[in-house]
């Protein structure tokens, strides 16, 4: 009935104008504002150099400026290698995540499997910065772990665990974990265990079968995991600060450098845009593969 | 129904813990107040973590009934983003020296009236009328002090020269500040330079020396040195010098601190008035308390650090009073300098920084 | 041969026969996997827990700083109830949170339920619009706002820091619930409403209690997200408004002292009786007579 779809639409726009107002006004605003700062220059003491001629500004293309400056080599470099760490930390936390969570899916008794999945979700209600700062009471010179390895007369010198790339990877998988382990069991808890066993009946080893049917029936789970956990590996600066000894820059320790300490908000702004069509790029890719699918979208 | 009785009763006993550790922040923040009427107005302070002890603060808002509300800051730049933003409503802050010219500039803090600051008599004149304030029109000093470097005399020796962060010997346990002008500052020294050296081809001279430093540092951090130093992760810990002096305090035959010889930064926190403070009478009378004799040597006793009060020494501690890390002579004050804004060059001098942690 | 026509690929498969007829397997990992992949799974959870538990164990430690063990107490505890800072820390990020939960949850349901079932112009947008506070970096977020509340001249304080944490944390209780809905049957609520009840009683009745866990999914997310949040925080709050986050970064840079271990410690208490509660509400039968999920 045609009134009832439009009464249907009115409710929908009522639903989301909370949801509109909000967003629109604290936070499309807000980026909108940026973006135009991310076009300026910085003034002499940071701040906002003002521009005299705006028509000359923009067509000779200085308002462009930050963007070029950013992909030079030196900002390149840096880009790279924040790009390697999110796909190694990706990696690793796939590789680990997956085992168990078929094991709470398709292993581990019905009773126990909210428990098991409640265990998992638990250490991330504490404070991150605190589990960073254990990690850091763990690896250190005098810390646990070295006291343990001394204890037990495996190592004879203290080992130089903390302030390193895998002091680093450490703390990321860490805090990534719980984001990897999550959608894979969903996508492992609605597995057909029928389909491995045809599989298995018509030949194929246990490996294939792995590989040719567990891993593309789960594929969902797999990217949606990916996703939760790329994204914000690679704009994390708060870990290679604490655990690194804040001796590498990522793309987040930059932008957040450009902000609090060099005070060139445009150049950060820009920065901060660039690292952002990054993402919505793979989040474009993602939204084709599961249209190609026809599957449910993250939203 | 049985799950809206469950559910009511879960919120309840939620809200119930909730309120249990609420209920002890509210009295906490009550007590002040407590004694004096609500018309004495606020205060609120913005200054360095560890830099105010709190029993000062509740003395004063015990005498004089103001409600005083303190935030702290780890950089200047902090401060500068807070106050550039025009809506943080700060009565008191506390820059650093150079960042106190950058807040005049951008007009972020007022002129200081002398007149209503009886205690101004107190200050030690060495410390007044600098380059970054002449005068002391917008600024007085807090705390003042030198950034050199803490080590581990027991296992080293005893160091005297900025080389030592460069020696290979140390690689791996060295720890540098993670400020970029008090990084260069320490090498700009080594090479015999000034800390606010604009020569592009000397900061690039002094940007390749510490790539090359880079392999030998452990970590870069402003914060904890002290304690990373104390806790036997590093050997070598540039710092500021009286965070440092309580940690060699404590292991005096273990630690040491050192301004090379070459000479540092020699730096001073100042307390100044924002220019949109709504409290400003207050203000003033907190920093007039906070000048008087025994309430500064209070805080000194409480954060080891140098204030520039004379009255106040008869009341300091000996131990602080007597440290040549806290309290250095003029022969040693002499080798240092201020750090000043060198405006432009900044940007040049963040792509080095980059540069090196990119390594 | 005239092969049925619902199994189309047997033909494209030989079937060995006789000694190379392989014997059919479980599915079922048997017994050496099952040990391997239990193993592996607690190794994993040795992992997650080690360092919450060296954080309890901690804060009743003696010794301030280091690995030493140095004798129990629970001096740090009682300490901690003195520490006006962090205790204000605390209450300040316990009202934000609160009431950050409840604003975004309702908004974030009402967003999910016409991005369900709603047909109007604006949806590809507004899910676009919903994507954005999850993609985007929070330290842009947080510069952001920081600009916008000075080009508006808002003060900034606790409410500046409430207004930050509903606009990014409303996508999350969109996207939860939104999952939830996706496995709803429609066919209830019609049913409902054949039976003579409004829109209102219907959903109040029927699709409520049905999207709840949804909803306490979505809510508790929000809560732990605004408890500890640090970036976006560390640049909108003003004055009074330090939230626990920061003031636990700024003693982090400076020296910790175990009443930090204290504070999450108990905060952690306080969140796995929340979720113990949204267990419990999770798992009552849902409309009366209907099946236990």
């Amino acid at each position: 009935m045609p009134e009832e779809n439009r009464r249907r639409g009115v409710i929908a726009y009522l639903q989301v104008l909370p949801t509109w107002m909000v967003l629109g006004i604290f936070f499309v605003l807000p980026l909108v504002i940026m973006l135009v700062i991310s076009f300026g220059q910085r003034g002499t003491y940071g701040g906002l150099k003002p521009i005299e001629d705006l028509w000359a500004y923009v067509s000779a293309g200085g308002f462009l400026a930050n963007y070029r400056r950013s992909i030079e080599p030196l900002y390149l470099s840096i880009y790279w290698r924040s790009l390697w760490m999110a796909v190694v930390t990706t990696l690793l936390c796939l590789v680990v995540s997956y085992p168990i969570a078929y094991y709470i899916a398709v292993v581990a008794p019905a009773r126990f499997k909210n428990l098991l999945l409640g265990l998992v979700v638990i250490p991330f209600w504490t404070s991150f910065l605190i589990r960073t700062y254990a990690w850091m009471l763990i690896l250190r010179t005098e810390g646990l772990l070295n006291s343990v390895l001394l204890g037990a007369g495996v190592t004879d010198q203290p080992l130089n665990l903390l302030y390193t790339d895998f002091a680093v990877m450490i703390g990321l998988v860490y805090g990534e974990l719980p984001f990897m382990i999550l959608p894979l069991y969903a996508s492992l808890e609605k597995l057909d265990l029928g389909l491995l066993e045809a599989s298995l009946d018509l030949g194929a080893n246990k490996v294939a079968t792995f590989f040719r049917v567990t891993v593309p029936l789960t594929m969902p789970g797999i990217v949606a995991g990916i996703i939760l956990v790329f994204i914000p590996s690679i704009g994390q600066f708060v870990v290679s600060d604490l655990l690194g000894g804040a001796k590498s820059i990522l793309a987040g320790n930059l932008i957040q450098n450009q902000f609090a300490i060099a005070r060139n908000k445009p150049f950060g702004a820009a920065i901060a845009f660039e690292l952002t069509a990054v993402v919505l790029v793979l989040l474009f890719a993602y939204a084709m593969y599961t249209k190609r699918k026809g599957q449910e979208v993250l939203l | 129904m049985n799950r809206t009785k469950t559910t009511l009763s879960a919120l309840l006993g939620a809200t119930v813990l909730v309120a249990g550790l609420a209920g002890c922040a509210r009295k906490a923040d009550d007590a002040p107040a407590a004694t004096q009427a609500k018309d004495a107005g606020k205060l609120n302070i913005y200054i360095w973590s560890a830099y105010l002890p709190k029993e000062v603060i509740d003395k004063f808002s015990a005498q004089t009934g103001i409600q005083v509300n303190f935030d702290v800051y780890d950089s200047n730049e902090a401060l500068l983003e807070k106050l550039q933003s025009g809506v943080a409503d700060y009565d008191l802050v506390v820059p650093s020296d150079y960042m106190v010219k950058i807040l005049v500039a951008e007009k972020l803090i007022q002129p200081i009236d002398h007149a209503k600051l009886p205690n101004i008599a107190n200050l030690d004149p060495r410390f007044l009328d600098k380059k970054f304030d002449p005068k002391n029109q917008y600024s007085l000093p807090y705390f003042w002090g030198t950034t050199g470097f803490g080590y581990n005399k027991a296992k080293l020796g005893t160091l005297d020269s900025w080389q030592a962060i460069f020696d290979p010997k140390n690689k791996g346990r060295i720890l540098m500040l993670d400020d970029m002008r008090e990084v260069f500052g320490a090498t700009l020294k080594s090479m015999g330079k000034s800390l606010n050296e604009t020569d592009p081809a000397v900061l690039k001279q002094a940007a390749d020396l510490l790539k090359k430093q880079k392999k030998l540092v452990a970590t870069y951090n402003s914060g904890d040195f002290a304690n990373i130093l104390a806790a036997g992760d590093v050997d070598i810990a540039h710092g500021y010098n009286g965070q440092l002096a309580e940690v060699v305090a404590k292991e005096p035959e273990k630690l040491a601190y050192v301004v090379p010889k070459e000479g540092a930064t020699l730096w001073m926190d100042n307390v100044c008035l924002p220019a949109k403070a709504r409290n400003v009478e207050n203000a003033y009378k907190f920093l007039n308390y906070i000048m008087e004799a025994e309430v500064n040597a209070e805080i000194v006793n409480g954060v080891s650090y140098a204030s520039a009060n004379v009255p106040a020494k008869k009341f300091i501690s000996p131990e602080i009073l007597n440290d040549p890390s806290i309290y250095p002579s003029d022969e040693v004050i002499g080798r240092c300098e201020f750090l000043e804004d060198i405006g432009d060059t900044t940007t040049l001098l963040d792509e080095y920084w980059t540069e090196i942690k990119a390594q | 041969m005239n092969l049925p026509a619902e199994s189309p690929r047997v033909d494209l498969v030989p079937r060995p026969v006789g000694r190379l007829a392989p014997v059919p397997r479980p599915a079922r990992p048997v017994s050496w996997e099952r040990r391997l992949l239990a193993t592996h799974s607690l190794l994993v959870y040795l992992f997650l827990y080690v360092p919450i538990v060296i954080l309890i164990l901690y804060s009743f430690n003696r010794s301030k700083q280091t690995a030493a063990w140095e004798g129990f107490t629970f001096n740090w505890y009682l300490r901690l109830f003195h520490n006006d800072l962090i205790l204000r820390a605390v209450k300040n990020s316990l009202v934000v949170a609160t009431i950050t939960t409840v604003l975004a949850t309702i908004i974030g349901t009402l967003a999910a339920l016409a991005l369900a079932r709603g047909k109007f112009r604006g949806k590809g947008s507004t899910q676009a619009a919903l994507y954005m506070p999850i993609i985007i970096p929070e330290i842009v977020i947080g510069a952001a706002l920081v600009t916008f509340f000075g080009v508006v001249e808002m003060r900034l304080g606790l409410t500046t820091v409430v207004i930050a944490h509903v606009a990014f944390c409303i996508s999350y209780v969109a996207i939860v619930v939104r999952a939830r809905l996706a496995g709803f049957d429609r066919s209830l609520e019609e049913a409902a409403n054949d039976l003579g009840a409004g829109p209102w009683d219907t959903f109040r009745r029927v699709t409520l209690p049905i999207i709840l866990p949804g909803i306490v999914a979505g809510a508790l997310l929000v809560f732990t997200i605004s408890i500890d949040d640090y970036v976006i925080t560390s640049f909108v709050a003003g004055v009074g408004a330090t939230t626990l986050p920061i003031q636990i970064y700024s003693m982090l840079k400076v020296g910790v002292t175990p009443e930090v271990n204290a504070v999450s410690t108990l905060l952690l208490l306080l969140t796995v009786v929340l979720i113990a509660i949204a267990q419990r509400v999770q798992q009552e039968p849902t409309p009366k007579g209907g099946t236990k999920k």
